[in-house]
């Protein structure tokens, strides 16, 4: 039993951090409509981006968001007006050829830049941990699915309150009805992959706190936030929270009773069965 | 300006593929007028909204909007210029809420403060006081013309191009809209361009009428001569309602 609770409690303080992923990539799809494949990649960029900064600047990883974030959220807009403001009237088949083809450069980059095998920061101001129960907790864990919380929080408030989040809101829900009541398209659709992109870049530098990095693993984040982007369906920012818990806690089990590279194959179930029972996910808007 | 035409459209053609939908095509609309554009199915009205409204190139032809060329530009800046529309199958935006909904049309002129009051006073001029916190997506036919009515005033047009506003509304809905688009035309000002398949609409609204048949305009007139225009007829009823 004491063994379940660990790792529901590990499970769980990911899948915040998984919450936070998907955020972006649902800002994404659910603005423009764009398979980002990508998306996982620039989460690994991040990390390799707050491993520099820890290694030569000294940076404590938790604190490379500040400056990665805007970054990130340069890169983004750089990636729509070169690759995806061009393909956006094309076939899906385009589109999906674009990012994918993104998601492989990145990956080459990273491989060329920081070679196949992975790093990691040898420490970190969040390190430690403290007992509750009997769980174990580790404080950089759970300071990372604080901020991700408190980050999915904030942009749930941008895009209620202020003027670009409701534009992009409403880019969402009528692209022709909402550039007729004069929504600037393009630069809304640029706000949203910047700040999709951008969000990777908090959770990048959390994931570096207490992860390693290698060049391949984006493909894993990317895989993950898909899943739980199908889990929550469009549109719910409380259900992206509860599946990206799910799937944590699904994949801290799998780990824990079966066999730690059974988490992918547990993570890709659920996205089959999601998939095939509630194609619209289970939170999201109908 | 040197004449007082808020919009001038000028040999406009548009094509989808070997359909001509709207087959050269002009007309003037003066400032401060109501004008109707009326035919039956598949004339090409809402086309020509469309390519007024920014939305379809035009293979030919030109838009001119308070005496500049508007036709390759896009909508948004459109808007900014003045001219805004609602749509003949009702695009509020249905996640959002009537209140953000028409906040969106506010930012047009406004900054985020300023919207606020641009709201209040827009809801309470479409009648939505009781619904604006209710989402888009719960609303009536009825109440989502007005919220869409209401999102183009917020962005504070000189021109409005209303593409059948009227359809599906019983007689008492009908009568209030008409009683709104009247105070919006008189008190604001604001120039208002509409296609309409209600004739009760058309007629009683409009002080100059477009008729628009095959993707060609047909005639122009006052409602009266239109309703007497044998072409006019023709169009509509077919050959033999003619003696």
């Amino acid at each position: 039993m004491d063994a379940v609770i660990q790792l529901l409690v590990n499970g769980a303080l990911m899948g915040c951090i998984y919450a936070l992923i998907t955020l972006g990539l649902s800002l994404i799809f659910g603005v423009m409509n764009i398979v980002n494949f990508a998306h996982g990649d620039l989460v690994m960029i991040s990390m390799y981006m707050a491993f520099w900064m820890g290694s030569y600047m000294g940076l404590d990883a938790s604190l490379t968001p500040l400056i990665t974030f805007p970054m990130l959220f340069l890169l983004g807009i750089g990636i729509y007006y070169a690759l995806i403001d061009r393909t956006l009237r094309q076939k899906y088949v385009t589109q999906i050829a674009v990012t994918v083809g993104l998601m492989t450069f990145l990956r080459a980059v990273a491989q060329l830049a920081w070679k196949a095998q992975p790093r990691s920061l040898p420490y970190s101001l969040i390190s430690g941990n403290f007992q509750i129960g009997s769980a174990t907790i580790m404080t950089s864990r759970l300071i990372s699915a604080l901020v991700s919380v408190l980050v999915i929080v904030l942009v749930a408030l941008f895009l209620s309150r202020t003027w670009p989040g409701r534009a992009i809101r409403a880019v969402s829900d009528d692209l022709d009805a909402s550039s007729l009541v004069g929504v600037n398209q393009k630069a809304t659709y640029a706000l949203a992959f910047g700040l999709g992109s951008a969000l990777t870049a908090i959770a990048g530098g959390m994931l570096m706190t207490f992860q390693q990095v290698d060049p391949t693993m984006g493909l894993r984040f990317g895989l993950l936030s898909w899943c739980v982007l199908a889990l929550t369906g469009l549109g719910s920012i409380s259900g992206l929270l509860i599946s990206g818990i799910i799937v944590g806690c699904a994949e801290a089990l799998a780990m824990g009773f079966w066999d730690p590279r059974a988490r992918l194959l547990v993570v890709y179930l659920i996205f089959i069965l999601v998939l095939w029972l509630r194609p619209r996910g289970v939170f999201g808007r109908k | 300006m040197q004449n007082n035409f808020i919009l001038q459209v000028e040999n406009i053609t548009k094509k989808f593929g070997n359909l001509v939908a709207v087959n050269n095509v002009s007309l003037n609309v003066v400032q401060g007028e109501i004008v109707g554009l009326i035919g039956p199915n598949g004339a090409g009205k809402t086309t020509l909204f469309n390519v007024i409204s920014g939305l379809f190139p035009p293979e030919r032809g030109r838009v001119i909007f308070k005496g500049k060329d508007v036709t390759r530009v896009v909508p948004h800046v459109i808007c900014k210029m003045g001219m805004s529309r609602t749509f003949q199958v009702t695009r509020a935006f249905a996640s959002m809420s009537v209140e953000d909904a028409i906040r969106v049309g506010a930012y047009n002129r406004h900054t985020n403060k300023e919207t606020l009051e641009i709201v209040n006073e827009v809801i309470q001029f479409c009648d939505l006081g009781k619904l604006r916190r209710r989402k888009c997506a719960d609303l009536g036919l009825a109440a989502l013309r007005r919220v869409e009515l209401a999102r183009a005033l917020a962005t504070e047009p000189d021109l409005l191009l209303l593409d059948e506003a009227g359809a599906g509304l019983n007689p008492s809905e009908l009568g209030n809209l008409m009683d709104i688009l009247k105070e919006v035309n008189r008190e604001k000002g604001i120039t208002l361009f509409v296609v309409e398949h209600v004739m009760q609409m058309v007629m009683g609204l409009c002080q100059r009428i477009f008729v628009l048949d095959a993707g060609e305009l047909i005639a122009t007139g006052a409602p009266e001569e239109i309703s007497q225009n044998p072409r006019v007829i023709e169009a509509y009823l077919g050959k033999r309602a003619i003696r």
